[in-house]
């Protein structure tokens, strides 16, 4: 194609259609039927409206995301449970239990999620009405046991863990080595990201996404700025969108390799840990070379990017191939290191049928032949046009899998990173786009669109390095009212109480490392 | 030492005699049939020593109990110096037994907390016929170790299986007891029956009851066949595989220490026994010895797998008695082998490592048996779990635990340790026995004990760290416990008990600090075996000793325990010095449970989980299984939804009720972990169904007409008549 | 094994000399925003009456978390000037006030952008009165000194972003290996010295936090790492956090970033340790660029 030419697919992809629901039970119904129809269930979020509280359920097909919603009348204080019926709502409804004090009749288990509260009638934030209380404090309690039985015992992993990581609780039930469930509390670092959110102007949510899950900066933000778009109904100028996808498969790089860094570290490969380490950080000095911070944030705006990068596409394409050569050594060398591989094959493995039940998503689920990729099912920016390697069928869905995708998806990145370089060359001198030391946020039409605020509410989507994340924007008066976040790594957690079954404590830190998640995506 | 030893006698019969007669109206004289087993025990002690020490006892009635008729000489009791050792090593432990036994009987119930006893009236003063048992078991005891011919040993050996019986079925109120009574007085039978024939072949060619007339026995099949049915015999008593499915129902069964009276003491009874077989056969063909050797390894391993993962403090001990056994069988085997081929070094190798193996295991069981009974009674439970860090309350019983637990272990300063290196020293000496065979065997059983040792250690820091050290704040259901009313105060042992472990603690320590002296007095012991000069081949020089063999290897236990106590007073010295005054301050903050806000439950090692780790390795031999269930609902361990799965396969089915799908993460779940006793499910389960269906077949005989049996009679006499007339 | 052993050598020494020597990529660090001159030029501060408001208001709105404060310089009659302001520990460094306003504002550069004091992180640093950080960096000095050459730092996050975590981990990699300055990171606060506390004081964790910090055994330092745990960044206000960690635990150092370069963050740890060469290290905020 030729430089510059605005390609198909990227936004022209339906904007998600609306249905509403007569009433929740029909509302779940027509879910389920969608999800037995081969939609994925990709989340539930409720909004508090002034008319009762809106149920609104995602799902994702070919092509673009449907939301299904039903209104709850004011003043209700219950509705059935999904989760009996759509076992993948199981968090869902915890979440929105905590968030809005309703209680989803016939929860398996009803205990707070990222809000523990004892009793019911604490103030609960309520996103999407304006206001709210000041503080919510959490009361520490501890959950029920999930698992019974003599001489059985819990290890409390956490929030404070070994090692640099992110505050959550593991709670190991277990016998003394094997560990037949494991149990979690993922509240307390909970910061009350979605109600923040409302208020804010567009200008600003994009500061915030950027901020909801670090290590997917990009990735939020542009799934985040896709919401407004599609709402503004713009598109992305070409070179933007080339830009788009350099900073999000260098996060793609950046977190992959992270993973590999932390298996590395519980196999206890000293050398093997600090050169992915080392690769990390050449990407990460690679990004902040091209936009000044290590996380690409402040590139993603509404409409397009703040800036060209300012690093020449040639000294860009050299550097990927440097890293490209000593990553792939590396890599050869790894997966030929059997001590390594042992403590991989046949460890926390997720069977293919849980994975599709569930949804999957991210290289969790590619691992278990579950592949759900927005960038290939819905694709954005410049996807489309850069036509994605194919990806190897992988379905033993143990760590070794998942470790196995993500080497697929680095070379992927690898390609595609090469392909956009080599466009975003093709695509002219970007010097029109102003004086690159001082141009941020007055980028010039070539990189940015005019998005302006207009009012409305729309879903944008955006494969992070650890899946999908999921947007729901609604803007009222040019202030966001409802914005809600759905991170990969919430969707993928849950799995974790049933990865674990007859594997022993030792193997803990390769099935968590071999997920990949963040918690701040969880907690929110 | 005659009249010793029948004061000895006299005193057990007296003991007997006043508890049936006094002890249930004067509950004030419950403790005096026990003293007066003391008292018997320590003449019996003495006489065994005196014995040693050179003198005579025998104690000769003429046609005692008829014997005289049946042959020339006078039956009786003769202390020869094997007996005298076996006397000195169980009856000191006796006396032990017995002043702890008077302690603890004189406080009347206190062994019903656990659960009120449902016979009436056994509540409170509920002891009569305790200690005429207990009485009855020493005197048995006593005599089968001094008989001289077989109508006494057999006699004396059915009355201790009598003895066995009243002791394990006596709480038979309790859950389990009756059960645990009934397989004793089985396998008490069948060696008893083992032993008849095996006597009885020997008589029949030997024309004589008299033991001392077996060893003319000339050879052949049926010398043979004799043997293999006395070590039989013996072994049922002792538990070696695979006899051993009686002890941990049959030890735990008892009541308090007369659990040590059993496992301690009288178990003394199966090893003298083979002592006495080796030293009347002066060996056994190889194929005997080799199944010997080869069960007595099983025997240790299977003991230690088990012991390694009860959850009942008992049993945990009763197999440690199985351990015991196959290490002591396996030095045992040795010495067979050293006869087989005629090395008497080898013998006295092995005789002496079995040996100290017998006297660390009588003294460290005993008082194992002894404190643990007090904390049953106390707690009022034997779950490992639910007796976190009770020992604590019970300083004396607690500190007896743990001796007795350091010295199973075979953890150095203890005998333990010293019978143990003997073992395997001896075991190693394998490569001076020519041919194939034996140092394979010899190399197998090896090999097994030196396993079975690692995991003594595994087994008994559950005992050690769990019910001795745990640190019962840590745990709020004993923090429960301990504020609730039942327990109340706890009442250790008094001064009689406490001089009764303090005797049975020095025979588990200072037997490692004076080895030389003990090495004397075992050597003096097995003369009639092997030449005692022989066994002096162990000392080296006055404080160290070898394995027999010269130049393989020392060790000095008595300079072990001038220098390990001196490393760690250096050792504090040092520090105190270094650190200055920073070494007292102490700063106290909760213990680091990486911030958590508390989690349900028990948050710490729980001795079950301790022990999972033995379980997944051991799984061969335990044959583990563990399975998750999916619960109904919170906590509901009876309810059961299908959709189990064993915890080691990663398929496993979607749980929940059909209709309903409960998700994985949303459901409660049960697991389950349990092993299996393989020879008892492999090699009694299966016979015993037959036999059940050939007692009934047998029951349809008796209609109880009395027509019908007459008809049997006339039936069963016209078949003889017809067959003589048949031959005639 | 050998195969990696070959592997590692591959690269040759690829850590940094900083701060013994000058680092490259630590000079062209850009750090959090700052103003170029403490008094707004012409243009933007020479306004009258209502104007004045305005373009206090204009400036100040600049900034997504308001860092920017603006106030009328006292004295001066007619002709006003704007006295402006900006609190870096606020700055999440969107860059929003340096592209509008680069007359008045600019990015700072270099690792540095620690303080000792919540104060001092103002730009143009308010004077501080005289003695105060000398008896700040005595005492510091004084409660440092039996550290030495052995520091063990233990981390907690408060409701970080996840990004903080990623460069505190990165600490410990080849590039920038704490290990060669005698610098650990511990498993358990029992053998911590430091403690580096990030995210914006997720009311889930104050409880953890502070049961953490009574784990350590004196003497302990506590860094608050990124403008999220200095002040709660954009995450506060919220009903779920307690805009920063300041008020959890006793702070003797705070350093801004969203998040901070490894540099920056081992710049703050020399800081508080008083281990920066020189007499006390290089300016707190490098110059305007």
């Amino acid at each position: 194609m030729t430089p510059g030419q605005r390609p198909a697919g990227g936004l022209t992809v339906s904007t998600p259609s609306i249905m509403p629901a007569s009433d929740v039970g029909a509302l779940w119904d027509e879910v389920t039927g969608d999800v037995a129809g081969g939609h994925r269930f990709a989340g539930l979020m409720a909004t508090q409206q002034a008319d009762g509280i809106l149920l609104s359920a995602h799902l994702a097909g070919p092509g673009g995301i449907v939301i299904r919603e039903a209104l709850l009348p004011p003043g209700a204080d219950s509705y059935p449970a999904l989760t009996p019926r759509l076992p993948a709502a199981f968090w869902y409804e915890r979440l929105i239990h905590d968030l809005f004090g309703i209680t989803p009749e016939g929860h398996p288990r009803l205990v707070p999620l990222v809000l523990p509260q004892h009793n019911g009638t604490a103030p609960r934030p309520r996103p999407g009405a304006p206001g709210g209380p000041e503080v919510i404090e959490p009361d520490e309690h501890s959950l029920p046991r999930h698992v019974t039985g003599p001489g059985l015992f819990t290890i409390p992993n956490g929030p404070v863990r070994s090692g640099v990581m992110e505050s959550i609780e593991y709670l190991v039930e277990t016998p003394g080595e094997d560990i037949p469930h494991l149990n979690m509390r993922v509240y307390y670092k909970h910061r009350g990201i979605e109600k923040r959110f409302e208020g804010m102007t567009p200008a600003d949510g994009v500061l915030l996404a950027e901020r909801t899950e670090g290590v997917a900066s990009v990735a939020h933000a542009l799934a985040y700025c896709h919401a407004l778009e599609r709402m503004a109904a713009v598109e992305v100028p070409w070179p933007a969108a080339l830009v788009r996808v350099l900073h999000a498969e260098l996060e793609r790089l950046a977190g992959h390799l992270d993973v590999a860094m932390r298996l590395c570290d519980a196999a206890g490969l000293a050398v093997a840990t600090a050169r992915f380490a080392l690769h990390k950080e050449t990407v990460l000095r690679l990004v902040s070379q091209m936009c000044g911070s290590r996380f690409g944030r402040g590139v993603v705006v509404p409409g397009g990017v703040a800036a060209p990068p300012r690093v020449s596409t040639a000294d860009l394409l050299d550097g990927l191939a440097r890293l490209e050569r000593s990553i792939s050594g590396d890599v050869a060398v790894l997966m030929g290191t059997s001590s390594f591989l042992d403590r991989l094959r046949r460890t926390g493995p997720l069977r293919p049928e849980r994975a599709r039940a569930h949804g999957a998503l991210g290289p969790v689920g590619r691992a278990s032949g579950y592949d759900d990729d927005d960038r290939r099912a819905r694709p954005y920016d410049g996807y489309a046009a850069l036509d994605l390697p194919e990806r190897l069928p992988h379905d033993q869905g143990d760590a070794m899998d998942r470790l196995q995708v993500r080497w697929d998806e680095v070379s992927g990145a690898m390609r595609l990173l090469r392909r956009a370089a080599e466009e975003l060359a093709g695509a002219g001198d970007l010097a029109d786009a102003g004086d690159l030391a001082a141009a941020d946020g007055r980028a010039g039409a070539r990189l940015r669109a005019d998005c302006g605020v207009t009012d409305g509410r729309a879903v944008g989507w955006a494969e992070a390095p650890q899946g999908e994340v999921l947007y729901d924007v609604r803007i009222e008066a040019g202030r966001i009212t409802r914005c809600r976040p759905r991170s990969a790594s919430f969707h993928n957690l849950v799995l974790f109480h049933e990865v674990f079954a007859g594997d022993i404590l030792t193997d803990f830190p390769f099935i968590e490392a071999s997920f990949g998640l963040s918690i701040a995506g969880v907690a929110l | 030492m005659s009249a010793v030893f029948a004061a000895g006698l006299i005193l057990l019969a007296a003991a007997a005699a006043v508890d049936l007669g006094a002890g249930a109206r004067w509950p004030r004289l419950m403790s005096v049939p026990y003293l007066l087993g003391a008292a018997g025990s320590g003449c019996l002690a003495a006489a065994g020593a005196g014995v040693l020490a050179g003198q005579h006892a025998q104690l000769a009635v003429s046609g005692w109990l008829g014997s005289g008729t049946l042959s020339t000489q006078t039956g009786g009791l003769v202390v020869d110096r094997l007996s005298g050792l076996f006397l000195l090593i169980s009856f000191v432990a006796a006396t032990g037994v017995s002043l702890a036994f008077a302690s603890w009987a004189a406080r009347p119930a206190t062994i019903t907390r656990a659960e009120p006893v449902r016979a009436a009236g056994r509540t409170l003063v509920g002891r009569r016929g305790l200690g005429a048992s207990y009485a009855l078991t020493l005197g048995a005891v006593a005599v089968i170790m001094t008989a001289t011919d077989a109508f006494t040993a057999l006699f004396a050996w059915e009355t201790l299986t009598v003895a066995f019986y009243l002791l394990a079925g006596f709480e038979r109120g309790r859950r389990g007891r009756p059960e645990g009574a009934f397989i004793t007085l089985v396998f008490g039978r069948v060696s008893g029956a083992a032993l008849l024939l095996g006597l009885l072949l020997l008589a029949a060619r030997s024309h004589s009851l008299s033991l001392a007339s077996f060893t003319q026995v000339s050879g052949g099949a049926a010398r043979d066949a004799a043997e293999a049915l006395l070590f039989a015999g013996f072994a049922v008593k002792v538990g070696l595989v695979p006899f051993q499915v009686w002890m941990p129902r049959g030890y735990p069964a008892a009541p308090g220490p007369a659990r040590a009276i059993m496992a301690g003491v009288a178990v003394n009874v199966g090893f003298y026994g083979l002592w006495r077989t080796l030293e009347l056969f002066g060996g056994a063909p190889a194929w005997l010895t080799s199944t010997v050797l080869v069960l007595a390894g099983t025997t240790a391993l299977l003991g230690i797998a088990h012991a390694a993962v009860q959850q009942g403090l008992q049993r945990v001990i009763a197999y440690s008695s199985v351990e015991n056994a196959g290490l002591i069988l396996a030095g045992f085997g040795v010495a067979l082998v050293g006869a087989a081929v005629h090395d008497r070094p080898l013998v006295a190798a092995g005789l002496l490592a079995a040996t100290l193996q017998v006297v660390a295991h009588t003294a460290a069981k005993s008082l194992l048996f002894t404190s643990s009974a007090m904390i049953e009674s106390e707690s009022g439970t034997s779950d490992l779990d639910a007796l976190y860090g009770t020992a604590r309350r019970l300083p004396w019983s607690g500190t007896g635990l743990a001796i007795g637990s350091l010295t199973l272990a075979g953890l150095p300063l203890t005998a333990g340790f010293v019978s143990e290196w003997f073992l395997l020293e001896s075991l190693m000496q394998q490569f001076r026995v020519p041919g194939l065979g034996y140092r394979l065997v010899l190399a197998l059983a090896g090999a097994a004990v030196a396993l079975t040792a690692g995991f003594a250690g595994v087994t008994f820091v559950r005992l050690v760290g769990f019910v001795v050290l745990g640190w019962r704040s840590s745990r709020p259901e004993n923090a429960a416990r301990a504020a609730d009313g039942g327990a109340g105060r706890w009442r250790d042992y008094g001064w009689l008990g406490r001089v009764g472990l303090a005797i049975l603690a020095a025979g588990c320590l200072l037997t490692a600090a004076l080895l030389p002296l003990m090495i004397r007095v075992i050597a003096a012991g097995l003369s009639p075996i092997v030449p005692s000069p022989v066994t002096y081949g162990a000392l080296k020089s006055p404080w160290v000793v070898q394995p027999v063999f010269d130049g393989f290897s020392i060790l000095s236990p008595s300079w072990l325990w001038i220098a390990m106590p001196g490393l760690l007073a250096v050792v504090v010295i040092f520090t105190r010095l270094v650190s200055g005054s920073r070494m007292t301050r102490v700063r106290r903050v909760p213990a680091w449970r990486s911030a958590t806000a508390g989690v349900e439950g028990a948050d710490c090692y729980t001795a079950y989980g301790f022990a999972n780790p033995t379980r997944r390795v051991l799984a061969a031999v335990l044959h583990t299984r563990a399975e998750v269930r999916t619960l109904a609902a919170e906590h509901e361990e009876t309810a059961d939804v299908p959709g189990g799965f064993s915890a080691d396969d990663p398929a496993r089915p979607e749980p929940g009720p059909p209709g309903t799908v409960v998700p994985y993460a949303g459901a409660y779940l049960g697991y389950r972990s349990d092993v299996i006793e393989v020879v008892e499910t492999y090699l009694y389960r299966p016979l015993v169904q037959p036999l059940l269906m050939l007692v009934r077949a047998a029951k349809r005989l008796q209609s109880g007409r009395l027509d019908a049996y007459l008809a049997y009679m006339l039936i069963a006499l016209i078949g003889l008549i017809a067959i003589v007339v048949a031959l005639a | 094994m050998s195969p990696w052993v070959l592997r590692g050598l591959r690269n040759g020494v690829v850590t940094t000399r900083w701060p013994a020597r000058a680092d490259q990529y630590a000079s062209s660090w850009r750090g959090p925003a700052t103003v170029r001159a403490p008094v707004a030029p012409a243009g933007a501060g020479e306004l009258t009456g209502a104007g004045e408001l305005a373009g206090a208001g204009e400036l100040a709105a600049l900034c997504p978390t308001g860092a920017i404060s603006v106030q009328p310089a006292a004295g001066v009659r007619l002709n006003v000037r704007l006295d402006v302001r900006l609190d870096q520990g606020k700055c999440i460094l969107c860059g929003r006030c340096v592209a509008a306003r680069p007359d008045t504002f600019a990015w700072s550069d270099g690792p540095g952008g620690a303080a000792l004091t919540r104060g001092g992180l103002v730009v143009p640093e308010i004077p501080e009165t005289p003695g105060n950080l000398a008896r700040i960096r005595e005492g510091l000095r004084l409660r440092t000194a039996a550290l030495r050459r052995s520091v063990h730092l233990r981390h907690v996050d408060a409701g970080s972003d996840g990004a903080e975590e990623q460069e505190i981990q990165a600490l410990l990699g080849p590039v920038y290996d704490i290990h060669r300055l005698g610098i650990f990171i511990t498993a358990s606060p029992r053998h911590a010295d430091v403690l580096l506390v990030t995210g914006a004081g997720a009311r889930g964790m104050i409880e953890p936090l502070r049961r953490t910090f009574d784990g350590m055994p004196e003497p302990k330092l506590v860094i608050a790492v990124g403008t999220d745990a200095v002040s709660g960044g954009l995450i506060s206000p919220s009903y779920a956090t307690a805009g920063g960690v300041g008020e959890a635990v006793g702070v003797d150092a705070w350093l801004p970033g969203s998040p901070p370069s490894p540099f920056s963050i081992l710049h703050a740890l020399l800081l508080v340790l008083g281990r920066l060469p020189g007499r006390d290290g290089p300016t707190r905020h490098g110059g305007a660029r």
